[in-house]
């Protein structure tokens, strides 16, 4: 066939994985076509939330310079528990986190995502958008040798064929790199509103001194109607992110309905007054895949790898993923790389990926908190018993009763007790070490 | 067969919203989109193309970023694509506008004299359907406007019949060549491009003319200057207060037109003659 497409490599998707690995290939001389289904890289995107640099650096050294469209640095974080009606908050604000370029920024991946496009573009990648990939193309071995798409004449080839699909792992399961779709139980559903405010009264609410402070909140607790899950709140440039992250599998079980659950967090006393006179400009849901490293897919067959969240390539409990797709895409890119020069696309070659991402903080991470989807499955009480403990105990401890302090502290013991027993909070202080010890 | 194609880059106003107290549109943030009639004109000029052989370019005027219109319209088939930009040309209403696409259509014919000459029968924005019409007179070519189909077309015989869309029903039309349209979404169904056409367009770079080069415009006749057009006040009307329903059959015809008029505010004197004429008694 004189005239059908051929590329070195195809890339399936236009978010970070995808656009990593079509950068590092094009820089390094593969001609690489990138298929993306939206209008524009990022358009299916509702992420808000924040970015991690160090990952971006990586593959992208003279980032900065190329003004990446960040919103504002996180120069203050923590987390915030909250009881049906206080909140207690730990939060850390230091001046070490004001340097720029800082080392992590709030971002809207709508705005984010072209930027980064453009830069593997510029680089020699071919992106093209509104365009599906149906399904993978394979030779008489098994191997993947192309892809078609919806548009006519779509098919189009190249002996290696990245999976960066995303949540919605069609062409993983196609691939026979995972053996089925993923259980409500192992993957979260976080719903997510853009809420824009002038940038001055925004720094005014979160006690910012400029447009170059940001903050960046985990809540727990009563947001998730004390069940296992978490909400954020981010600053952005001239709004806030807020949503509310729970596996899909609460949502099931006790019938609530995604979009009550964030309206009822943004109606909680203590957040509100920072919500109120904004505008809501997005509102969205996405799904966020929280397999953990037991349930990840092969991540590689003959002819194809795949990173990202079609990998499940999430790291829940520190809201990380953005930088893991980076940093896999970049790993799949150079064993791609390699793969030409030795002419060489099977899947024993190609599993070269898995050791480099074994051997960096993507899988090392993943592996260690691989029992914390579990832990808090076992545990269902965990956030919204602690959470309004320590509201509760922080009240007595606050609060000048005319009594002496020795019977509050008292107090404070018999409420710990009357809702968990010592036994109870070791058993689940021992669990939750555990979980984190991996 | 030469087709020339003018596109317009509009922001999609399906997603904007006016500003309550200025009036105006609050373009921060709203996509900007080929304007929809106008895809429409540039597949019909590829079915042409298609049938007859030959080239379709197409021309827009407007900011680097409308660029991006010209490409979409490469992925649907266009073989040339031409952005005419410069701050010179900014702020241009219909006139200066229609002088800018006929001056560029002119060394354009030069090359190539082109057969037909297409536009959306109007772009979304501005709504006023005046520069194609205004383009046609310039060029001293025919016009049709709102046309639905092109029933037959001969660059042989130089000669069309078109149909187009008039109030009563439609009208058919027999043409000479070359013909301006100005086309309806019925003109052609847009077909989803190959994608050996998406990957043709991702590399295409369209040509860009300047005010004075590649041809040089007349100064006085392009951008604010060249614009006479000026816009005294832009408002949302008031909303229309609910209208009061009489009904015929409870008081009679010539009551129900007196109350009418009575709730209009029409002179004292026409309703004091209908109501007398009537012999009904007004309160």
């Amino acid at each position: 066939m004189p005239d059908r497409l051929s590329y070195d490599a195809i890339v399936v998707g236009g978010g970070p994985a995808g656009t990593a690995a079509a950068l590092v290939m094009a820089r390094g001389g593969l001609s690489v076509i990138q298929i993306e289904r939206g209008r524009f890289a990022g358009a299916k995107n509702i992420f808000g939330g924040v970015f991690y640099t160090h990952a971006l650096a990586d593959v992208l050294p003279d980032y900065w310079e190329r003004k990446p469209p960040f919103e504002r640095p996180v120069t203050e974080q923590g987390y915030w528990m909250l009881s049906p009606d206080s909140a207690l908050r730990i939060m850390h604000k230091s001046e070490q986190y004001r340097q720029e370029p800082a080392g992590a920024y709030t971002v809207l991946r709508a705005r984010f995502d072209p930027w980064f496009a453009a830069q593997a573009v510029e680089a020699g990648a071919l992106l093209i958008t509104r365009t599906t990939v149906t399904r993978l193309l394979k030779d008489a071995r098994g191997f993947v040798i192309g892809v078609d798409t919806d548009r006519p004449d779509g098919q189009v080839y190249a002996p290696i064929v990245i999976i960066a699909e995303g949540v919605n792992n069609l062409l993983t399961r196609q691939a026979g790199l995972i053996a089925s779709d993923l259980p409500p139980r192992y993957v979260a559903l976080s719903v997510k509103e853009y809420l824009s405010m002038p940038p001055k009264e925004l720094q005014a609410r979160f006690g910012l001194a400029g447009p170059r402070e940001g903050v960046a909140i985990d809540i727990f607790g009563d947001a998730t109607l004390g069940l296992p899950g978490t909400a954020f709140l981010y600053t952005d440039q001239a709004g806030i992110s807020i949503g509310v992250g729970m596996l899909l599998e609460e949502f099931v079980c006790h019938r609530l309905r995604p979009y009550d659950v964030l309206a009822r967090f943004k109606n909680h006393p203590v957040i509100r007054p920072y919500l109120e006179g904004s505008e809501s400009r997005e509102y969205g849901a996405h799904l966020i895949p929280e397999m953990g490293y037991d349930r990840m897919p092969r991540l590689a067959g003959n002819g194809v790898m795949v990173a990202g969240d079609a990998a499940g390539m999430v790291d829940a409990l520190h809201r990380e993923g953005t930088n893991l797709a980076i940093i896999a895409g970049k790993a799949a890119a150079e064993t791609a790389l390699a793969a030409h020069e030795q002419g060489d696309f099977s899947a024993a070659f190609l599993s070269r990926y898995r050791r480099d991402l074994e051997a960096s903080f993507v899988l090392k991470d993943m592996k260690q908190y691989r029992h914390m989807t579990d832990f808090l499955d076992s545990t269902p009480g965990f956030m919204g018993t602690y959470a309004n403990l320590l509201n509760d105990a922080a009240l007595r401890y606050f609060t000048a009763h005319g009594i002496p302090k020795r019977s509050m502290e008292r107090e404070i013991v018999s409420l710990l007790r009357e809702r968990r027993s010592f036994t109870g909070i070791a058993w689940d202080m021992l669990k939750l070490m555990r979980a984190m010890r991996g | 067969m030469h087709a020339i194609v003018a596109i317009k880059q509009v922001p999609d106003t399906s997603n904007v919203r006016i500003d309550p107290e200025t009036g105006t549109l609050i373009r921060e943030g709203v996509p900007a989109i080929i304007n929809p009639y106008d895809i429409h004109a540039v597949e019909a000029a590829v079915q042409l193309k298609e049938q007859f052989g030959g080239r379709v370019t197409v021309i827009t005027m407007g900011p680097p970023k409308a660029a991006e219109a010209l490409i979409e319209c490469i992925e649907q088939g266009a073989d040339r694509a031409i952005l005419l930009t410069d701050r010179k040309f900014g702020g241009a209403d219909t006139l200066a506008t229609s002088y800018v696409l006929a001056h560029a259509i002119e060394a354009l014919n030069a090359e190539w004299p082109a057969d037909i000459i297409l536009f959306g029968k109007q772009a979304i924005d501005g709504d006023t359907a005046q520069v194609g019409p205004g383009v046609a007179v310039r060029l001293q070519i025919p016009l049709i406007t709102y046309a639905i189909a092109i029933e037959s077309f001969d660059p042989v015989a130089r000669t069309a019949v078109v149909h187009r869309r008039i109030e009563q029903g439609v009208e058919v039309l027999q043409t000479r060549l070359p013909v301006l349209l100005t086309v309806e979404k019925e003109i052609a169904p847009v077909r989803r491009a190959p994608l050996p056409r998406m990957i043709t367009a991702a590399r295409y770079q369209p040509e860009v003319w300047t005010a004075e080069t590649p041809v040089a415009f007349d100064p006085r006749q392009i951008g604010l200057k060249g614009s006479p057009t000026v816009v005294g006040k832009a408002y949302t009307p008031a909303p229309r207060a609910g209208g009061a329903i009489v009904t015929v059959a409870d008081c009679g015809v010539e009551a129900a037109v007196a109350r009418a008029l009575e709730v209009m505010g029409i002179l004292d004197t026409v309703r004091s003659s209908v109501a007398a004429s009537a012999g009904v008694e007004v309160a």
